[in-house]
């Protein structure tokens, strides 16, 4: 990993130096970057501009408010209304609804697939996205048959973070690479809880007891809202859990 | 009358829209909404690309033709630099609310109403520009605007750049000219009467405004040594203003 991470706005131009070169690994694109045949690479947003050396990749590094599907995300998706077939669900607001095949659940067959009411919140993983086509989302694993943890979310309450943020509470080493504290720290104040969280900027949060979920949820939300640093959220997590007994 | 202020902005003014921004240029103060790409009304929905939908809100009272007018030249400019055809069927909304006007100090006007003119247009375009980078709309091209009114003094004609509403008033041409980051002219609308000889001078001059290299750690100095330019430096004024957005935003980085 490099340290020089410099501002890119779109149109400039990316300083040759900057992009990897290796000879044996294809080059990858990420979010932000658009190639333009044969070689010039250029910025579409502005954000940070990272490149990694060892993957051979780059990409731009920036927050938004609107969620674009890109396969493979996990998502929390609203029940819109149940057609012959599908699904229709929403994953952001004002954008066209995404389907969800009503066999795309762990073992349902056309007798004993599970029925979902309008207003029911999905976990689900993006299985489908192109720019001409409305997204298709799954509850089930392809390969495997399995749910994976996808499926239905009963009771708990859905709370809206930014993308970022959801980016960073889904990082493998969210503590360490995307200094989000808030949970860890909500566990060890012997907190009860179960979490799901969306790239599509839902954190859905459930548990036994209604006043640790809104605890854990309004935790959310002040570390993203507030820019908090570790240190500050294990404050903001100590003063909640005071005022919650 | 050449305005000594530099401009001002703010981003993400708004809470609940993607992509906001506030700003504030010789006078005049516009509050920009962007939303997008969300699902576009039947009758606007384009199969190949993204529908570009701008609207202007005057200070008071509601819009008119002349606002029409505004919001066609930015939306068919803007179309030009927002990758619309990467969101087929879909809209992305830009709302400008003008908050504030310089006044005329000539003119009395005890009624406050819906007047705007060609010098509000560099404001407008400016606005809309920051507010779609703080909703991250992936772009080709950032881009800035400038207005140059053309005013006759004894006899010869000096070119004023953001003119006053009343250099507006007394000049014998206004223009707004708006350059892409690469340096190509991305609208030029005039008014008024002039020569071609009379346009080349404004673009260079707009030129001179919207185009300014930025300058580099070593040539800063020289920057700084640069007396004959006039205006601000927009195209640095962007560039830091989101890179303090950028760097609130990845402050856990």
């Amino acid at each position: 990993m490099t340290t020089e991470r410099p501002l890119v706005l779109p149109g400039d131009t990316i300083p040759p130096h900057l992009i990897p070169s290796s000879t044996t690994k294809p080059l990858r694109l990420g979010p932000g970057l658009r190639h333009l045949p044969p070689s010039d690479i250029i910025p579409v947003v502005a954000g940070q501009l990272i490149t990694n050396h060892q993957k051979n990749s780059m990409w731009v590094e920036y927050n938004n408010n609107r969620y674009l599907p890109t396969p493979g995300d996990l998502i929390i998706a609203q029940i819109h209304r149940s057609g012959p077939d599908f699904y229709y669900c929403s994953l952001s607001p004002y954008t066209p609804h995404a389907t969800l095949p009503h066999l795309s659940f762990e073992s349902a067959t056309k007798k004993t697939r599970p029925q979902l009411q309008p207003g029911s919140i999905v976990y689900a993983r993006v299985v489908l996205a192109n720019k001409h086509m409305d997204p298709e989302v799954e509850c089930v694993s392809q390969s495997t048959g399995k749910s994976d943890g996808l499926g239905e979310l009963k009771g708990g309450m859905v709370f809206d973070v930014s993308l970022q943020f959801a980016r960073r509470l889904l990082m493998a080493k969210s503590r360490e690479e995307g200094k989000v504290e808030v949970l860890e720290a909500l566990g060890a104040e012997g907190l009860a809880f179960e979490i799901a969280v969306g790239r599509n900027g839902r954190v859905w949060v459930g548990g036994e007891d209604p006043k640790a979920v809104v605890v854990v949820g309004r935790a959310l939300k002040e570390t993203d809202e507030g820019r908090l640093g570790v240190e500050e959220q294990r404050k903001l997590v100590r003063r909640l859990v005071k005022g919650m007994k | 009358m050449t305005v000594t202020a530099a401009p001002e902005a703010a981003l993400g003014v708004l809470p609940r829209a993607d992509g906001s921004a506030k700003y504030s240029y010789a006078g005049y103060t516009v509050t920009a909404s962007v939303n997008g790409p969300i699902e576009a009304q039947r009758r606007d929905e384009h199969p190949y690309e993204a529908h570009v939908d701008v609207i202007v809100r005057p200070a008071a009272g509601v819009g008119a033709t002349r606002e029409r007018h505004l919001e066609s030249i930015l939306q068919s400019s803007l179309t030009q630099i927002i990758l619309v055809k990467n969101f087929p069927r879909s809209l992305i909304q830009i709302v400008l609310q003008v908050e504030d006007t310089p006044e005329n100090d000539y003119v009395n006007t005890k009624l406050v109403q819906a007047s705007l003119d060609f010098a509000i247009m560099p404001a407008l375009f400016q606005t809309a520009v920051l507010a779609l980078l703080s909703a991250g709309v992936p772009m080709r091209a950032t881009a800035t605007a400038t207005a140059v009114a053309l005013v006759s003094q004894d006899g010869s004609k000096t070119s004023v750049v953001d003119p006053s509403p009343r250099d507006v008033e007394i000049a014998q041409s206004v223009h707004v000219l708006a350059f892409t980051s690469q340096d190509e002219l991305l609208l030029a609308e005039s008014e008024g009467d002039f020569t071609v000889k009379e346009w080349d001078e404004v673009y260079e001059t707009a030129k001179q405004v919207c185009c300014r290299p930025v300058p580099t750690k070593e040539g800063m100095e020289m920057v700084l040594d640069d007396e004959h330019t006039s205006g601000p430096d927009l195209r640095h004024f962007l560039r830091s203003t989101m890179e303090q957005k950028v760097a609130s935003d990845l402050h856990w980085k």
